[in-house]
């Protein structure tokens, strides 16, 4: 198990370095870059050829000039000291940005996160357990048509009816705090938190019940049906512990491998959510950084984005041997 | 349990909804207080970095520059500078420097802050490129006194006045301190001369200013002003009916169709007014199809910009005929647009070689059939309308037209490459300055911001001309000559300006549109009755 452990984690090396090395090369050879950007229609094509040696002037402060092997050589020496460097757009280090956006992405993801799985998993274990019952069908019908409401549209209906004051004026019209909360004391500033992420949260989990209660019914109703759960009803289990004990840890595996993706995904933020409630989280840092080619800010979240999938993916293989005493994790990879 | 889980969640329910009854009444309004609504982040406050509109139009309240231009009648006023001089040869200015001009931090402006200021912006080390293509022609910017500075251009230039005495200025004694200046502490806290000055930033929240109380003019009535950053535009526009913005502009199917209740106009003022913009269709004339000014003419006779401007941009804007803003003089209001006809155009095609001889519905010559492909950028909602109209009426005329989307890195690319046959955008001139030359003059076909590749020799001269002509009456003249020309040649088929839309508060009065736009600084707060 130990030797296993230092193996895995020793892979993550190679495998972080393939990654970020891909993601700079295409960056840097995606057609664009932040100088020309920066210049845009009315600057890069000015007065012609005197601006081209300006141009290069400029790139050569974004050491835009050099080859993408050493760009990216420059680029691992630094961040192995855990400097992601200087974001073009602020002039602020790339970690102060993300400092600012990581917390209110968190927030909102594991609250939503939380909320999924507290509902979606008793509703996929009830409905297999009453399978094609009227609660399994329209749990599942209710469920699907949720699923298939456009964010941005759902985003702004539950803004303009319960927050713009010409329906009805229970939630704020975006944004994470309100001004007054600064000097509020700890519980109110809370609350006040709280009450603005209503609506974003709401936004956040509407869709995401569907996939996961399904999730949980297909792998509870292949449990279901196996022999042992006969035997566990034959020996006088009452139907609470058949389903609970016997049926849903087993039904666990394919669980965790769903929650290799979580990890990451907490990190993710939602571009439209973030735009529609004016939160400024990891979305729309990652999602601006793109557009305008601020490569010290794509390779910090891609390398932080990256970490976290592996681990996650180590986390979930380290699991499967607690749920399943039957699988022995063994160095041989 | 479940009896206390349910109560918790009651509680906090009612928790919530108490606080929200409150935030009705709880933040008292502050009636000197401005909201503005802005929907993006700017990077940075400092003039010489930055480069949105956002950061732009905040420090134009924070910042002053030499010379100023009148609100209305768009003549050079004193700023920073009480008087300047120039010498006969068009090519010295000096500036005369306003004595006791105070920075907000206290300290003196001096005309070491100019001269400091000019040699950033040509610094390369610093991340100006946007600037520096403004300021090439200068020789020299040199202190005289304390109080004067001079500038010499190694040409004469009717803007020349204008580009220095315009030029952003920043406090030396802030900015050297030995810290790297693109990434300087007070990019993100600007200090100035101007009626506001910098309170806080709140990252992806809002940026707030105050008034500057050691101002030395007019104090304006609006004491802080917050610009909220709220991306997404029709929430702004609900938050500006809730009464938390008092600033936006709107767009256009909001304009007609979502400010007209009238409780809206009640608690607002809707301004409509044209800055310089036009968009168009641009052609490139190094594909064969577009070379032929026959071809160029026949394309414009085949769009019908009256329909589609009532139908894309509901009738809000005017059709244009050249680049000119059509409300300034060099505009010659005497060229009407070309009319939609389409027979006209099938005239002209033939005319230049292009008639269907394989029957197969598309035009050919020499073998060669017309087809030709539009480029659009992904992000723009009309050109993606606009083309499957065009796509349509081209049809019609025997046109084969594909369409490529880029998103706005990759379009930028595309088109600076010059590698399309065909494209939409717009350009604006935000300062009124008028001079075609770098659009539309030959030399600036290599590299230059004529990557439609505009040849004309007549043009050319003008152009030139134009630009050390230093009376205004007899340059318009010029630029009436350099209009028709285009009207002629069409290479660009000319579309729209589109007006500016914006909505007020009615707390505030004196709120008027001059020339140059809005002005907040002459804004009065309506006292409660």
């Amino acid at each position: 198990m130990k030797k296993y452990l230092v193996k895995r984690i020793l892979l993550i090396v190679p495998t972080l370095l393939g990654i970020t090395f891909i993601t700079y090369m295409m960056i840097r050879l995606a057609p664009g870059d932040y100088t020309k950007l920066k210049m845009g229609m009315e600057g890069a094509l000015k007065s012609g050829s005197i601006s081209k040696e300006i141009l290069e002037q400029e790139k050569k402060l974004y050491g835009l000039d050099k080859p993408i092997i050493v760009g990216y050589f420059d680029w691992l020496a630094k961040s192995a000291r855990l400097d992601f460097g200087i974001s073009r757009k602020d002039g602020r280090p790339v970690w102060d940005r993300v400092w600012d956006a990581l917390p209110i992405t968190l927030t909102l993801n594991i609250i939503s996160m939380i909320i999924i799985y507290i509902i979606s998993i008793p509703m996929g274990i009830i409905s297999a357990v009453k399978k094609e019952s009227a609660f399994d069908r329209g749990s599942s019908l209710v469920l699907f048509i949720l699923y298939s409401l456009p964010t941005f549209w759902v985003g702004l209906l539950l803004l303009l009816y319960l927050g713009s004051g010409e329906y009805l004026n229970l939630f704020p019209l975006g944004g994470f705090r309100s001004d007054w909360a600064a000097e509020a004391g700890l519980f109110t500033r809370i609350l006040d938190v709280g009450w603005h992420l209503v609506l974003p949260v709401a936004t956040l989990t509407y869709g995401g019940f569907a996939f996961l209660s399904r999730y949980t019914r297909a792998n509870m109703l292949e449990v279901i049906n196996q022999q042992y759960i006969m035997t566990a009803r034959a020996k006088g289990l009452s139907e609470k512990k058949v389903v609970f004990v016997h049926a849903f840890r087993n039904s666990l595996i394919p669980l965790i491998t769903l929650m290799a993706t979580l990890l990451p995904g907490l990190l993710g933020g939602s571009v439209i959510v973030e735009s529609i409630f004016s939160v400024p989280g990891m979305g729309m840092l990652a999602f601006e950084a793109i557009l305008s080619r601020d490569i010290p800010v794509i390779m910090a979240i891609e390398t932080i984005a990256a970490l976290l999938t592996l681990a996650g993916i180590l986390i979930a293989d380290l699991s499967y041997a607690l749920a399943d005493p039957r699988i022995r994790l063994e160095a041989k990879i | 349990m479940r009896t206390r889980r349910l109560s918790l969640a009651v509680a906090y329910v009612i928790s919530v909804m108490l606080l929200a009854g409150c935030s009705g009444i709880a933040p008292e309004r502050d009636p000197y207080t401005l909201n503005v609504h802005m929907g993006a982040e700017p990077g940075t406050l400092n003039p010489i970095t930055a480069t949105d509109s956002y950061a732009h139009a905040i420090n134009l309240k924070i910042y002053e520059t030499l010379v100023d231009r009148d609100y209305d009648t768009l003549e050079v006023k004193p700023m920073l500078a009480e008087r300047w001089d120039m010498s006969p040869d068009h090519l010295k200015f000096r500036f005369y420097l306003k004595k006791g001009i105070i920075w907000s931090d206290g300290v003196e402006f001096t005309a070491d802050d100019v001269v400091y200021s000019y040699d950033r912006i040509m610094d390369p080390k610093v991340s100006s490129a946007q600037l520096k293509v403004y300021y090439i022609d200068i020789k020299s910017c040199k202190k005289i006194n304390k109080y004067a500075v001079e500038f010499t251009y190694s040409r004469p230039y009717y803007l020349a006045l204008i580009f220095c005495g315009g030029m952003p200025i920043v406090p030396k004694h802030v900015f050297s301190n030995g810290t790297d200046f693109n990434t300087h502490r007070n990019n993100r806290f600007p200090v100035g001369t101007g009626p506001y000055k910098f309170e806080r930033w709140d990252t992806g929240k809002n940026i707030i200013l105050v008034r500057n109380e050691r101002y030395r003019g007019a104090k304006p009535e609006i004491r802080r002003v917050v610009y909220k950053i709220i991306s997404e535009g029709s929430v702004a526009l609900q938050m500006l009916k809730k009464g938390e913005i008092d600033l936006m502009g709107v767009r256009d199917i909001e304009w007609v169709r979502q400010t007209n209740s009238k409780k809206f106009t009640d608690n607002f003022y809707k301004l409509k007014y044209y800055l310089p913009s036009f968009s168009y269709i641009g052609w490139n004339e190094q594909r064969p199809f577009f070379k032929d000014r026959r071809v160029r003419l026949a394309m414009t006779h085949l769009i019908n910009r009256k329909e589609i401007l009532d139908k894309l941009l509901f009738g809000l804007g005017e059709i244009v005929t050249g680049p000119f803003y059509i409300f300034g003089k060099a505009n010659d209001p005497g060229i009407q647009p070309w009319p939609y006809d389409p027979e006209r155009a099938r005239q002209l095609l033939k005319e230049a070689g292009w008639i269907d001889r394989d029957g197969d519905g598309i035009l050919d010559r020499d073998g060669k059939k017309f087809s030709f492909t539009f480029t659009i950028s992904s992000g723009s909602k009309f050109a993606e309308r606009l083309v499957s109209i065009l796509k349509e009426d081209f049809a019609r005329a025997g046109i084969e037209m594909d369409i490529n989307r880029y998103e706005w890195a990759v379009y930028l690319d595309k088109i600076q490459s010059r590698n399309f046959d065909a494209t939409s955008l717009g350009w604006s001139d935000p300062d009124f300055q008028d001079d075609p030359y770098q659009i539309w003059h030959s030399s600036q076909i290599r590299g230059g911001s004529n990557y439609i590749g505009f040849s004309n020799k007549e043009a050319d001269r003008i152009i030139e001309a134009a630009r050390t002509e230093f009376n205004e009456a007899k340059r318009n003249r010029m630029y009436h000559r350099f209009h028709r020309i285009l009207h002629d040649e069409q290479p660009y088929t000319f579309m729209y300006t589109s007006p500016a839309l914006a909505v007020v508060s009615r707390r505030f009065t004196n709120v008027k549109v001059h020339t140059r736009g809005m002005n907040y600084l002459e804004w009065k707060v309506r006292k409660p009755q």
